[in-house]
Order: C-alpha cells, then sequence, then structure tokens
C-alpha cells in the first residue's frame, strides 16, 4: 500500500510532467492526416506537405472584391441633357468604414469605402459634362471626397467636411481637364483615411474621343495590415498578385490602354514595368500625344497617366513594379496575349 | 467502515464546493453574454522559436504566445511573400505550435529575416544572424556529439575524482573544509544554471511563459521532489554505515548529470547555431569546470574504503547527461526544454547543498565552524576564478 505522501507525490509528479509535456509537444497529433497537399513554388517545384498551404492564391470564388470586373468596369453615371445641351452625369457615392474585407487570402483588414469596394468606382465623364456627385457618409468618421481637377474652392472636399451617420453633400463641377486623375477623402490624417482605402479613379474624356482601345484601370495601391508605418501588402487593383494567377486576357494586335494611378502611401514611389513591347506614356493623360516611349514609368505619390500598347506575339508577358519589394509583396501580374483571328479553344494553365 | 466511508465522502465534497463556486462565478463574469469585461482590445501573438535551413527550405517553427487562437495565413522571407505549408495546420490555439516550411533556395552565411503574418495582418518576424546548414542527426553526428560531451562531461569529471586518495588522507578539520568546498563549487553552479535558465528564457522565450517564474517553479519541484527520493534512497540504504556517503555522493552525482546535461545543450546548441568559436569555447570552459565536479563527488566517500567501481558509477552518473545534453542541444533544440532542464538541473544542486550541509552538520555539530565557512567561500572563489579565465 502507498502511504498518503507517496500518493500526493505520484499526483503531482504526473501532473507537473503532463503540464510540462504538454508544452513541449502540443501539437502531437493522434489523429490520422487526410491526403497530403500539393503547391507549387515561384521556382517550379512541386511539394508536398500533410498541412495547410500558405499562398496568396485568390480563386474567384472565395474573392468579395473581383479585379477581373473593376479592371474594366467604368461608370458613366445617370445621363441627362441640360437644357442648354450640356450633358449632366449623376452619380451617387456612399462611404462607410467598418467593412472587414478579406484583402489576401486568409487576411482580414478594416477597409473603409467609397461604394463597398476599394478602389472605390471609376467615374467618367466627357470634358465639358456638369458632374453632379450626391455624397452620403454612412461611416462613423467623418468623410469628404475631393477630387484632382478643375472647380471651385467649394466643391473641393477640403473644408466642407461631412459628418458620420448619414451625412449628406453634393459635389456639382464641370468634368475637367481631360485626363486621369484620382478622387480621394481629404480628411486628416489624410494618410490614415487613403491608407484604409477611400480613394478611386475619375477620368475625362476628351470631347473628340481617344482611338478605339481595350481599355481598362489600374490603380496601384498598398495596405500596411499592421501598422507599423510599411506596407505589407502591395497590388494593382487591391488584391496582390491577382493577375498573376488570374492573367489579364488581351488580343495580338490590339491597342491596350491602361489607365495607371499610383494610391500607394507610406512609399514615395512606385513605377510600372512592362514586359515584350513598350508603351506609349501620357502623364496625367492631359496630352493627346505621349511624353514617352518607354517600358518603365516611375510614379510619386497620387502621380498617374495613360499608357497605350499592342503586342506583335501571342504569350504571357509580365508587368509589374521593378521595385522587387513590392512585386515581391504582391504588385505584379501577367497579360495573356490571345491571336483573336483563331478560334480560344486553347486550353490555358492559369497561375503556373 | 460505513461512518468512515461517508465522512471520506464528506470531506471531498466540502473540497469540491469552493471549486464548484468558483467555477459559476468565473463563469457568470466571463463567460458568453457577460458584459462586465468587455474594455481593451485583445492582441494576438505568435513567436518563431526556432528557425533551421535544409535543402533548399527554411524551416520555422511558431508558436502561439498570445491570448487567443490565431489563423497563420502568410509567410515571408526578407519580405518576400512566398508559397510555403504549415503543418500540421494553419489555426494555432493558445500555446500550440506548428513547423512552417518555406521552400527557398538559401545562401550559407547570409542573414535571414524569417516573416510570418496571421489572420489580423499582423506580421511577426526572427531574424537569423547568420543561416548555417541545419544539423541531421546522422551516425556521424551522434558520434561527433558523444565524443565532445565526454571530453565535457566524463573525462573531467574522472580526473576529479582521482583527488579521493588525497581527500582521504586529510585530516578531520581539513577534511570538513573540503566538504564545505563542495557545497562552495555547487552554489556557484546552481546560480550559474538558474542564471542560465533564466537568460535563455529572456532571450528566447515568449513573456507568456513568464520566464522567471518557470524557472523558479521547475526548480523548486525539482528540489522538492528529489529531496523525498533522497530520503527514500537513504532509508532504504538502511543502518549500514556505508550507505550514508554513498547515497549523498549519489544524490551529488545526479544533481551534477542534470547540471552537465544543461552544459551539454550549450555546447550542442552552439554548434547547430553556426557558432563555432562559442562552441570552442564552452568545450574548454565546462572540461575545465567540471574536474572540480569529480572533486565535489569523491569529497563525502572519502572517509569510506576506496571503492573504485562504485567511484566509476558515480562519475558516469554525471558525466554521460553531457553526452545526452549535446544530442538534445544539437538536433531537438527547443528554448523551452532548455529552461525546463536548467531549472530542473538548479533544483537538483541546491537539493545536493542542503543534503551536504545536513550530513556536515551531522557530523560536527554545527555549521558555523571557521574551516566550513572558509570551505564555502573559497569553493566559490574557485568556481569565479575558472569561470573568468577560461
Amino acid at each position: 500500500m502507498l502511504t498518503s505522501g507517496q500518493k500526493m507525490f505520484i499526483v503531482i509528479a504526473t501532473v507537473s510532467l503532463g503540464f510540462v509535456g504538454y508544452l513541449v509537444f502540443p501539437t502531437m497529433d493522434i489523429t490520422a492526416q487526410e491526403q497530403p497537399e500539393v503547391f507549387v513554388t515561384h521556382s517550379g517545384a512541386v511539394v508536398q506537405t500533410t498541412g495547410d498551404v500558405l499562398d496568396p492564391v485568390y480563386t474567384i470564388q472565395e474573392v468579395e472584391f473581383d479585379p477581373e470586373k473593376y479592371l474594366r468596369d467604368f461608370d458613366y453615371g445617370k445621363v441627362s441633357k441640360l437644357e442648354d445641351g450640356t450633358t449632366l452625369r449623376e452619380f451617387t457615392i456612399i462611404a462607410e468604414d467598418d467593412k472587414i474585407m478579406e484583402i489576401a487570402p486568409g487576411i482580414f483588414y478594416n477597409v473603409w469605402t467609397f461604394n463597398g469596394s476599394v478602389p472605390g468606382p471609376t467615374i467618367r465623364a466627357t470634358e465639358g459634362d456638369l458632374v453632379r456627385i450626391y455624397f452620403i457618409n454612412n461611416g462613423d468618421k467623418e468623410h469628404t471626397i475631393h477630387f484632382h481637377g478643375n472647380h471651385p474652392a467649394e466643391m473641393d472636399g477640403i473644408f466642407e467636411i461631412v459628418g458620420s451617420g448619414g451625412g449628406q453633400f453634393t459635389y456639382e463641377f464641370i468634368a475637367g481637364p481631360v485626363g486621369v486623375h484620382p478622387y480621394h477623402c481629404h480628411v486628416m490624417p489624410v494618410e490614415e483615411h487613403i491608407g484604409h482605402g477611400l480613394y478611386g479613379v475619375f477620368i475625362v474624356d476628351p470631347k473628340e474621343g481617344r482611338q478605339q482601345a481595350d481599355e481598362m484601370v489600374m490603380v496601384l495601391n498598398g495596405f500596411d495590415t499592421d501598422f507599423d508605418g510599411e506596407n505589407n501588402l502591395y497590388a494593382a487593383n487591391t488584391i496582390p498578385f491577382y493577375y498573376q494567377h488570374h492573367p489579364i486576357q488581351i488580343n495580338m494586335n490590339e491597342l491596350i490602354r491602361v489607365y495607371v494611378v499610383n494610391m500607394v502611401g507610406l512609399d514615395p514611389i512606385n513605377n510600372f514595368h512592362l514586359h515584350g513591347t513598350l508603351y506609349k506614356y501620357y502623364p496625367t493623360g492631359t496630352d493627346l500625344v505621349p511624353s514617352f516611349f518607354t517600358d518603365m514609368v516611375t510614379f510619386s505619390q497620387s502621380e498617374r497617366g495613360i499608357i497605350e500598347f499592342e503586342y506583335e506575339y501571342t504569350g504571357r508577358y509580365m508587368f509589374h513594379a521593378h521595385l522587387t519589394e513590392f512585386s515581391d509583396k504582391g504588385w505584379t501580374g501577367l497579360f495573356y496575349v490571345k491571336d483573336s483571328s483563331q478560334l480560344n479553344t486553347e486550353v490555358y494553365n492559369f497561375g503556373s | 467502515m460505513e461512518v468512515k466511508r461517508s465522512s471520506s465522502t464528506k470531506t471531498a465534497v466540502s473540497a469540491i464546493i469552493p471549486f464548484v463556486l468558483l467555477a459559476v462565478m468565473i463563469g457568470y463574469v466571463f463567460g458568453p453574454g457577460s458584459e462586465l469585461i468587455s474594455f481593451g482590445v485583445v492582441i494576438p501573438e505568435i513567436s518563431i522559436e526556432k528557425v533551421e535551413f535544409v535543402d533548399s527550405e527554411i524551416i520555422a517553427t511558431v508558436r502561439n504566445t498570445g491570448p487567443i487562437a490565431v489563423d497563420i495565413v502568410m509567410a515571408d522571407i526578407d519580405d518576400m511573400i512566398l508559397p510555403a505549408a504549415i503543418e500540421p495546420d494553419k489555426h494555432l490555439e493558445r500555446f500550440e505550435s506548428a513547423i512552417v516550411r518555406i521552400p527557398f533556395d538559401w545562401n550559407e552565411g547570409q542573414p535571414y529575416a524569417i516573416g510570418l503574418t496571421i489572420d489580423d495582418g499582423t506580421r511577426f518576424e526572427k531574424q537569423v544572424d547568420v543561416a548555417a546548414p541545419s544539423i541531421q542527426p546522422t551516425i556521424e553526428m551522434i558520434s561527433y556529439f558523444a565524443v565532445i560531451g565526454t571530453y565535457v562531461g566524463i573525462i573531467p569529471v574522472m580526473i576529479g575524482l582521482l583527488w579521493f586518495p588525497f581527500i582521504s588522507k586529510l585530516s578531520r578539520s581539513k577534511y570538513k573544509f573540503f566538504l564545505a568546498l563542495t557545497v562552495g563549487l555547487l552554489l556557484f553552479l546552481g546560480i550559474s544554471s538558474a542564471e542560465e535558465a533564466i537568460e535563455t528564457s529572456a532571450e528566447n522565450l515568449s513573456d507568456v511563459f513568464n520566464g522567471v517564474l518557470l524557472v523558479a517553479t521547475v526548480a523548486i519541484v525539482s528540489f522538492l521532489a528529489l529531496n523525498y527520493v533522497g530520503e527514500k534512497l537513504k532509508k532504504r540504504a538502511g543502518a549500514s554505515k556505508l550507505a550514508g556517503p554513498v547515497a549523498i555522493a549519489l544524490m551529488i552525482a545526479i544533481g551534477i548529470g542534470l547540471h552537465n546535461f544543461g552544459e551539454g545543450l550549450a555546447i550542442g546548441a552552439a554548434i547547430v547555431l553556426g557558432e563555432a568559436a562559442l562552441g570552442a569555447f564552452l568545450i574548454v570552459g565546462f572540461a575545465l569546470h567540471n574536474t572540480t565536479e569529480g572533486f565535489a563527488i569523491a569529497a563525502p566517500m572519502a572517509r569510506t574504503k576506496l571503492m573504485i567501481g562504485r567511484l566509476a558509477a558515480l562519475g558516469m552518473i554525471a558525466g554521460v547527461p553531457a553526452i545526452f545534453g549535446t544530442w538534445v542541444g544539437g538536433f531537438v533544440y527547443s528554448p523551452l526544454t532548455a529552461v525546463i532542464f536548467l531549472a530542473i538541473g538548479t533544483g537538483a544542486i541546491f537539493q545536493v547543498i542542503v543534503l551536504i550541509m545536513r550530513w556536515i552538520q551531522n557530523e560536527e555539530g554545527k555549521l558555523s565552524n571557521s574551516s566550513v565557512l572558509a570551505g564555502i567561500a573559497v569553493g566559490m572563489l574557485i568556481m569565479y576564478i575558472t569561470s573568468i579565465l577560461v
């Protein structure tokens, strides 16, 4: 028979050994593993794991904000004619600041949005149109919309702060000058309001129009998800690596026009490099004659422009920041150039 | 019998009632639906405890050291976001750990920062100063570590045991002095073990483990457990005159063995981390240091007949753990195991000190004897001086 002292000793020893054992080997798993998963590294190696794969690959089903759709989505507003023949374009933009969005697979971030997405809608008008924007602030904080371009001081979105919980303001101005401009919230601290996603693109077309092209918008943006003053993720159109895994399909020998707007905060510059061809560059899109023919343009904060190019050959071509830090953190993508004269029956292997 | 059972049931119930009430109160205050404590923000935390470099892969061991469960969702090397795998799975409960495998062609000798991002977007980083291929437990490496463990642990202790004939010829008061000297040596070793444990926990363990309190708790539990075992050992040895000194020598050997295990850990870990200079320094330092440990084992046996077999066995008990230490440190190092072993060693050494002091008191009647005090002081000084000389 054991004495009570011995019993006590055994109990204490068992409990403490058990606790230490748990601390040292908590991952001991007695359940059987399921089918091993497989993933592909950036250099093409295939790796097998019995656990979970950590890879920022978004599938179309998972994504809340669809970069595919945003790319070629232009909002021309509710169009009507005024008595003097001027075109009136009316838009409603609602600001919110309580959305949690999965901005990269598994990473949830509090985004502040215009019309529910980052970036907000791409607003498009022709030079000379009357643009009227009904702005409603449904957020918990004060917000405004500050448009780049020509307008009266009281339409500038600086001093006319729009209160939270349903505050309203109507911005009205004549669209101009021709070009591609950002709009964004201008409430202090601006860095914070932009960093959380309150921005979008405003395109003013020339009256005579531009040459027919496959047009798209790319907002270069970044997110500092842990608020350490450094962006954790970069992208063209919010989702890191999205166009890398879902290449943008374009046609060979067709003019491609991309409206590029750099909204990255915290870093002083960004850039846009294209593979396999060079592009004509129109700084701010204000001139109809290109300033450069290049494959590399540098953007400061809120700097923007129009790039135009065509591909002579089919295949996959990268476009990305030539700052490797940005491309390593997600600002990279692919164009998949097809020959439109042939039937599109080719089976394409995405992302490999 | 009936009466006794019912009373013991009553005792059990009366012991449980306060726990039940406490559980109810905690459930009410902190449980779901309670709004009493809803202030503040819970901040998740993970710690990257270990980084290993193998063939075209970097392997990070990560532990959830925060107050809430987290998901690990992204891995990067030097801010380069890379496809990776996490095993067994990406969801980590409190204290749970996992292994993140990041396929990457790393370069030897280069520094790397390993980053992991959790579901709320917070990135945690571990800086590795020098990438070195992680050591695999091959036969060559196992025997290499065994040889080092032998040089550090077994041989110096055996050399120290050779003081046996010298001690056994000493007069009574000089003998007391040397026994007390042993206490001084052990006191120094105990403090250095504790310091090592606390240092390791401060450098490599997350705050959530309460490093100092972990060391204190483990050390005291090990002290009490060995005390209990020691008493049993003595009782079992019975009235035999030889048994007392041998039992004490055995306890000393066990305590020193645990301490040497810690030394082995330090050497193994230093070699694995590619810190060749530190490894070599530790080997020489510990080897010199450990001859004094042989002396400590020999001293209490010096009044008995020379039993070479037993003495050698005790030497092995004290020395061999150094080999196990180098294996553990070299192949399965984790800061938590290191801290726990060092703390166990600390408790063991202090237990041995108490044992020897009690023995001196039984033999001599009092401890405040000048030769005893001088012995302890000289023991500490010897250790301190050897520790700064090497």
